[in-house]
Parts: structure tokens; C-alpha cells; sequence
């Protein structure tokens, strides 16, 4: 048997097994070539090979202080079947809102998959870790977040954060918030990848597992530790409203003839030119749309902060601190008592300074004063 | 790089655009404290009549007409080159979208930006015009003895935010989030460096007109 013929008969086999259609697989296996940058022919044919063929890396999937945003927004897309193909029927040894097992069971079951696959698993953290107050605002099985997040993180072959929270603290991590959130890198330090995003694109999820299966190591990373496969441009990079804003035309309300005609967003708040992300190429709903398309600004959800980074329609120039009327006044009045204090002084000092410097001798002698 | 931005927006923006407040204010009132001589000659002419001609000829009429007063006689290109870059200057600031959104924030309030394709004509007007009022500068005897550092620093603080702007609108450089912190940092520099150098003339520019028209038309002469 040659070579080509192994590899047809192993994904011959790989799909009877899996009950998947021959058309449907080789098109989830394009789509994970595309996202991974690969040519659509030789590409989905890796893609296909490493599927068919290479064992899945059992997943560990914590919840931290987190909404389950990220994860629904895997399991509700269309990439589930896609993910089932990387993950081996989604083969998540532990994962809170999907795992049968609970209580003590669960915690059972993570121990069981970091002692059998020691070196092997892939931890993926969903949520922000929250080491405030000795970790007492997120504990699992009882035990502080930091602890199981640390324990768990010792022995895997790969941490993967998903979802804004994890990778920069998101909501739980803003100002004021009373349980500070960080990021994960925060606590296990760089190495960590992140799939950012609130949520992140399912296909980002997805992509990043299919290149840990294809090429055996994790994606190349940006600076902010995000596959550059997925979050390489910014959304304004690929907008399908880009021309409006190369020519000047804006949407200035919500309702009025701009936003009718799918005028550029750029006017109410759109994050577009710094959010890096890959919305306006592999979108939501399965393709269909993504935000911008939909009529509504780019909220900047893949950035570190974005919930402290200004109002979400404030725009993505306008200050992140302006002083009120009532500070400006004040500056304006301290600034002109100031300016004018220091020459009235100057002039009285002057004044003084002179009235002493010219005696009143040379003044003549008042005929009606009388001497003592 | 967020973070740099972020500071650069944020709390950095604020204390410089405090600073800038607090110290224009200074020097304009450390002007108007000066107080001027009384003139005790009877008027020739109505004062306030003046300050307002002299004020609408020099930001209407003068800037407009080179041929008046032989202005673009004396040095066409001082003329022209500052005329465009003062223009420029001018809708760049007020008029550009992302800026519109910044007068927002600051005044709760916008107006219709001018379509970026002409802002970007004019922001590359601006940083021609900055160069070559700065080749004259070097090059021309009587300016260059004038001159001083600070002379070549202002045209080099006023160039930094508009290069990095034309540079951010056609994501020449990448990372954009990097070129737009530096914009930022330029921007929160030069409302610290206006205030103590001799770009305040901007503000002064508004006082000393009207003050010298009105002084003119006490004369009965013409401002």
C-alpha cells in the first residue's frame, strides 16, 4: 500500500468512525486551512492528514469568574462539529458546564486526567483568576482559584485563555470591581495564549487546537500573546465599511440616512482602528455577520481593558480623562490669579522697594510742619 | 503598548491639558495685569470700531488677499507657507472626524467633520509647509540669526502629531496602536510646551489685535 493510499484509507476509516460526511469534513478541514493561513488545497489536505491520524490532546477546562459567554459561544456556533474533530468528540476530560460528573466527582475526574496525561493535556482557562483576598471570590471544590488554576497548570503541555476575562481580566477586572480579576498570565507568567475576545470567534478557538494538532506547537503569538493566525489585523484592516471611512462618509446617529446606507461607524464609537481581531473575515453565526456589518460599533472586546477604555460610543479618540467644567474653571481662575498675583506684587514690591530707595531728603522742607 | 496609550489618553492627558490650562491663563492675565496708559487726548475715532475691524481684516481679509499691504511682496514664501500651514493647522484640528470626537468629549458637543480625504490633503500641506518654513529658517541670514533652539522645536513639536496622524490614517507603520500612543504622547507635549514658548501666540494673537485696532481708531487711523 503507497503512501497516498494510507492516508485515504486511514481518513476513510477516521470518517466511518466519526459517521461524517466525506464534502462536510473536507470543508471544516478548508475553513481550519484558511484560519491557519494555509493554501486551500495542500492545506485542507494537512489538515484532513493531521485528523485523520494523530491522537487528540485531552482537555482540562476551567471556569474561573466568568458568564460560560465563551463557551456557549463554542458549542452554539457552527464549529462544534469542527472542534469535535480536533478534540475527539469534544474528549474534555473536565469542563464544568459540560461534564456530567459534579461535586467531588469532577474534582476527581481533573486529577485523574492531570495524573494519566501528565505533560499531555491542554488546560484552557475560561474566566479571570482572582488572587484578591487570599483568592476567597472564586474557589473550586473549596479550594481558592489560584491554588486549582497553579496545580493544574504544573503538568500541562499547553495553557490556553480564553475569552477576555482570562486573558486580561475583563469585567471581573475593571475598575472597581470589588474581586480584581487578572489576567492568567498574571499568575503563571508569559506562555500563556490568548484566544481574547468577549466572546472570542469560535473558529479562534478552534484554530488555535488545530494548529497545536497539525504542526505539534502552538501558534506564533503577538505581543499581546494572541495567535497571529486570527488576530494579525484590525478589524478596521478588513471592515466591509472601510471605504465610507477612506471616503469621509459617517453614520452620525443610530437611525439617521448614514447608518441607513451602511455608512462607516466611526463617528459612534467604533474601536475598529485598534481592536485586533479577526471578526470581518471569519464573522459570526457561521459567516453570516459580525458587529460592524450588523449596524453596531466595534466595542473593542479582543483589547486588554476595553471595559475601562472610554464609552462604548465615546469614540475610539476621545480622551480616557477629561477634566469637568467646574476643574477647568478652577485652573483657568488659579491660572489668572497666578499670572496677575505675580505682577501686582512685583509692582507693589516695587513700589515699596522705591518709596525706600528715595529718602525724603531731597524733598523741601515744609515751611508749616512743625519740628518737636 | 495599551497601556502606553491608555496612560497617554488618560491621566497624562489630563494633568497636560490642567497644565496648559493653569499656564495659559498665567500669561495672559500676567499681560492684562500690565494694565495699559491711559490716554487722556481726546478720541478721533471710535475705539471699539477698531478692535473689531482689526480683528475681522487679519482673520479674513489679510491671510486671503496677498496683494493687500504688499504682504506676499515682502516674503511670498514666509506668506504662503505659514498661511497654508496656519489653515491647515486649523481644520486639522477642528475638523478632522477623530478630532470632532475629542471636542465632544472635551465640550460636550460636535460639529460635522470635513471629509477625511481633503483633512488629509491639508495634513500633508501642514507638514510640507512645516518644512519649508523650517529649510527658510536654517537658510535665510536675517531668520537664522533669530533663530534659536526653541524656534526649530516648535516646528518639530507641531510636526510630530501630524506626522504621526497622516501616518495613523494610512497605516503606513504598523503596529497602528503604537503610532497612535506616540501621537498621543506629541499632543500631550505640545500642550505642555505651547504654554512656555512662543506657539502661546496663538492665544495672544486674539488680544493684541483688537488692542492695537482699537488703538489705531483713538488715532483715526486705519488698522
Amino acid at each position: 500500500m503507497s503512501g497516498e493510499e494510507k492516508i485515504e484509507s486511514a481518513l476513510r476509516e477516521f470518517l466511518e468512525r466519526k459517521r461524517i460526511n466525506r464534502r462536510d469534513f473536507l470543508k471544516g478541514c478548508g475553513i481550519l486551512a484558511m484560519v491557519l493561513g494555509l493554501s486551500q488545497v495542500d492545506g485542507a489536505a494537512k489538515v484532513a492528514l493531521a485528523l485523520a491520524t494523530k491522537p487528540r490532546p485531552p482537555v482540562i477546562w476551567l471556569s474561573l469568574q466568568d458568564c460560560t459567554g465563551c463557551t456557549e459561544s463554542l458549542t452554539r456556533s457552527q464549529s462544534p462539529q469542527l472542534l469535535n474533530l480536533i478534540l475527539s468528540d469534544l474528549s474534555l476530560d473536565y469542563h464544568e458546564t459540560l461534564q456530567a460528573a459534579a461535586g467531588a466527582g469532577a474534582e476527581e475526574s481533573r486529577l485523574a486526567t492531570m495524573r494519566d496525561y501528565a505533560g499531555k493535556y491542554v488546560l484552557v482557562v475560561e474566566g479571570s483568576p482572582t488572587p484578591q483576598d487570599g483568592g476567597v471570590y472564586c474557589a473550586l471544590g473549596g479550594r481558592s482559584n489560584i491554588d486549582v488554576l497553579k496545580e493544574t497548570a504544573a503538568s500541562a503541555a499547553a495553557v490556553v485563555a480564553v475569552g477576555n476575562c482570562a486573558c486580561f481580566g475583563g469585567i471581573p477586572g475593571a475598575r472597581q470591581s470589588p474581586s480584581g480579576g487578572v489576567g492568567v498570565r498574571d499568575i503563571l507568567g508569559s506562555g500563556v495564549v490568548h484566544i481574547a475576545g468577549c466572546p472570542p470567534i469560535a473558529e479562534a478557538i478552534t484554530a488555535t487546537f488545530a494548529h497545536l494538532l497539525v504542526f505539534d506547537r502552538l501558534p506564533e503569538l503577538d505581543g499581546l500573546g494572541r495567535p497571529l493566525e486570527t488576530y494579525r489585523n484590525t478589524i478596521h484592516d478588513r471592515c466591509v465599511r472601510r471605504t465610507f471611512y477612506d471616503s469621509g462618509q459617517y453614520a452620525k446617529n443610530f437611525d439617521d440616512q448614514g447608518a441607513k446606507q451602511g455608512y462607516c461607524l466611526y463617528l459612534l464609537g467604533c474601536k475598529g482602528p485598534t481592536t485586533y481581531n479577526a471578526c470581518p473575515t471569519l464573522r459570526w453565526n457561521g459567516g453570516v455577520s459580525y458587529p460592524i456589518q450588523s449596524g453596531h460599533p466595534c466595542l473593542g472586546c479582543s483589547e486588554p481593558h476595553f471595559w475601562d477604555g472610554g464609552g462604548f460610543y465615546a469614540g475610539q479618540s476621545a480622551p480616557l480623562a477629561s477634566p469637568s467644567g467646574v476643574i477647568t474653571a478652577v485652573a483657568i481662575a488659579a491660572g489668572a490669579a497666578l499670572g496677575a498675583g505675580a505682577i501686582l506684587t512685583g509692582r507693589a514690591k516695587n513700589h515699596t522697594t522705591s518709596s525706600h530707595a528715595a529718602p525724603p531728603t531731597s524733598d523741601p522742607p515744609n515751611p508749616e510742619e512743625k519740628t518737636p | 503598548m495599551n497601556d502606553v496609550l491608555a496612560f497617554a489618553r488618560g491621566p497624562l492627558f489630563y494633568g497636560c491639558l490642567i497644565f496648559f490650562l493653569v499656564a495659559m491663563a498665567f500669561r495672559l492675565f500676567r499681560v492684562l495685569a500690565l494694565r495699559w496708559q491711559v490716554d487722556r487726548a481726546k478720541p478721533k475715532g471710535n475705539a471699539a470700531e477698531g478692535a473689531v475691524v482689526s480683528f475681522l481684516k487679519a482673520l479674513l481679509i489679510f491671510p486671503f488677499f496677498p496683494g493687500l499691504k504688499g504682504l506676499s511682496q515682502r516674503s511670498a514664501l514666509v506668506f504662503f507657507a505659514g498661511g497654508i500651514f496656519h489653515l491647515s493647522l486649523f481644520l486639522v484640528i477642528f475638523f478632522t472626524a477623530a478630532h470632532t470626537l475629542v471636542w465632544q468629549s472635551l465640550l460636550g458637543f460636535r460639529w460635522d467633520p470635513i471629509p477625511t480625504p481633503i483633512i488629509d490633503g491639508f495634513t500633508a500641506a501642514t507638514i510640507l509647509a512645516l518644512i519649508v518654513l523650517a529649510i527658510n529658517r536654517a537658510t535665510n541670514p536675517v531668520l537664522r540669526l533669530l533663530s534659536g533652539p526653541s524656534s526649530y522645536l516648535n516646528l518639530l513639536f507641531v510636526l510630530i502629531p501630524f506626522l504621526t496622524g497622516f501616518i495613523m490614517y494610512h497605516r503606513l507603520i504598523q503596529p497602528y496602536i503604537a503610532v497612535y500612543a506616540i501621537h498621543m504622547l506629541a499632543v500631550d507635549w505640545l500642550l505642555v510646551w505651547i504654554p512656555l514658548s512662543r506657539i502661546a501666540h496663538f492665544m495672544f494673537y486674539f488680544f493684541s489685535r483688537p488692542a492695537h485696532g482699537a488703538e489705531f481708531a483713538r488715532r483715526n487711523a486705519v488698522p
